[in-house]
């Protein structure tokens, strides 16, 4: 179960990474000016940078290289993301489209908070059981080596 | 190979392919026709903006309106052409109401539409359908009304329509509004006015 988690985690990550990286970038950075959080060369920053940490953080998830690292980067991107679009929820921010997966899926801001929430839970249940996450994984590949 | 070294591969694999993946896909440059009904300003003018709309987009509508007062104020130095994005996923009208604009762009009328589209779009993107007020927008501006019922029904609208869409997806674009500034790629209005700064510093 925790392998199908890890696997399930680390593809989500990998694909709204991927859907952000490989679009022009000025398409996640009018994304994040709607969410009116940052100045804006941090905006440009974040709307250049984020994808590839979210699609890095997917890839080490998946493969369960450097296994309980990558839950932790999973962790604070899930928290990142509740409360980023929880705090334009609550200011009552008009958006469209959340901006998570760039323009391949248009996910509704209270649907992102479900689903980051049990993002949320699913990686810390994972790391608190990280033996079994990592069962077949790069780390148990070269912690046997 | 141990794992940090593992480790350093897979990081440089990755970032080769995906690097690979976004110069193979890198949309292609936009290029500006100047012979069209539905452009603005000085063709020869030093900033050029194609921008690809929706028009039942509220960010798109505060786009135009910002950028006809901008005009108004460098008449000289802007030239701008409309071209049709519509997000028929998100928006009942986006369709219907670039077809209306392509027809009126066809009668010469397409900026006077506009004039009365845009500033109305907040009550007519409510509408079941939002025809009959787009009708008396048209015979407001002395639009032939025949000839945009033929266009309407003609099936060329809707191609150009679909083809600078599919234009505007081969450029990278994701959302409206879109603008190409010189070329460059700025979406939404706030990256719209931070550009034209570079542009008209005062």
């Amino acid at each position: 179960m925790y392998l199908v988690l890890r696997i399930v985690i680390g593809g989500i990550f990998i694909f709204s990474g991927l859907s952000k990286v490989l679009s022009p970038y000025q398409n996640f950075l009018y994304i994040i000016q709607d969410y009116q959080l940052l100045p804006s060369w941090g905006e440009v920053l974040t709307a250049q940078l984020f994808p590839w940490i979210e699609l890095i953080v997917g890839v080490f998830v998946f493969l369960g290289l450097w296994t309980s690292w990558g839950l932790r980067g999973a962790l604070v991107l899930s928290g990142i993301f509740v409360v980023v679009v929880g705090q334009a929820l609550i200011r009552g921010l008009s958006l469209e489209n959340c901006g998570c997966f760039g323009g391949w899926v248009h996910l509704k801001p209270q649907a992102v908070i479900v689903l980051d929430s049990a993002s949320l839970l699913l990686t810390s249940l994972m790391l608190r059981n990280i033996s079994l996450t990592k069962k077949i994984s790069l780390d148990s590949y070269f912690e046997k080596a | 190979m141990n794992k940090w070294q593992s480790t350093l591969v897979i990081v440089l694999v990755l970032v080769g392919l995906v690097a690979g993946a976004k110069i193979y896909l890198a949309p292609k440059k936009a290029q500006i026709n100047i012979q069209t009904a539905r452009a603005k300003g000085n063709p020869q003018a030093r900033v050029k903006i194609v921008e690809f709309i929706d028009f039942q987009c509220p960010a798109c509508a505060y786009g135009m309106k910002f950028l006809k007062t901008f005009i108004g104020q460098h008449p000289d130095d802007i030239y701008v052409q409309v071209r049709y994005f519509p997000l028929t996923n998100m928006h009942h009208h986006a369709m219907i109401s670039a077809l209306y604009s392509e027809c009126a762009a066809r009668q010469g009328k397409f900026w006077e539409l506009e004039d009365l589209m845009i500033p109305q779009q907040g009550q007519w993107a409510q509408l079941i359908s939002p025809e009959p007020v787009f009708q008396a927008m048209a015979a407001q501006v002395g639009m032939d009304i025949n000839q945009l019922n033929s266009c309407l029904a003609s099936d060329d609208a809707r191609k150009v329509i679909n083809d600078e869409k599919a234009l505007g997806q081969s450029l990278g674009i994701a959302s409206t509004p879109t603008y190409f500034i010189n070329n460059k790629m700025v979406v939404g209005v706030k990256s719209l006015q931070d550009e034209l700064k570079t542009y008209f510093p005062n």
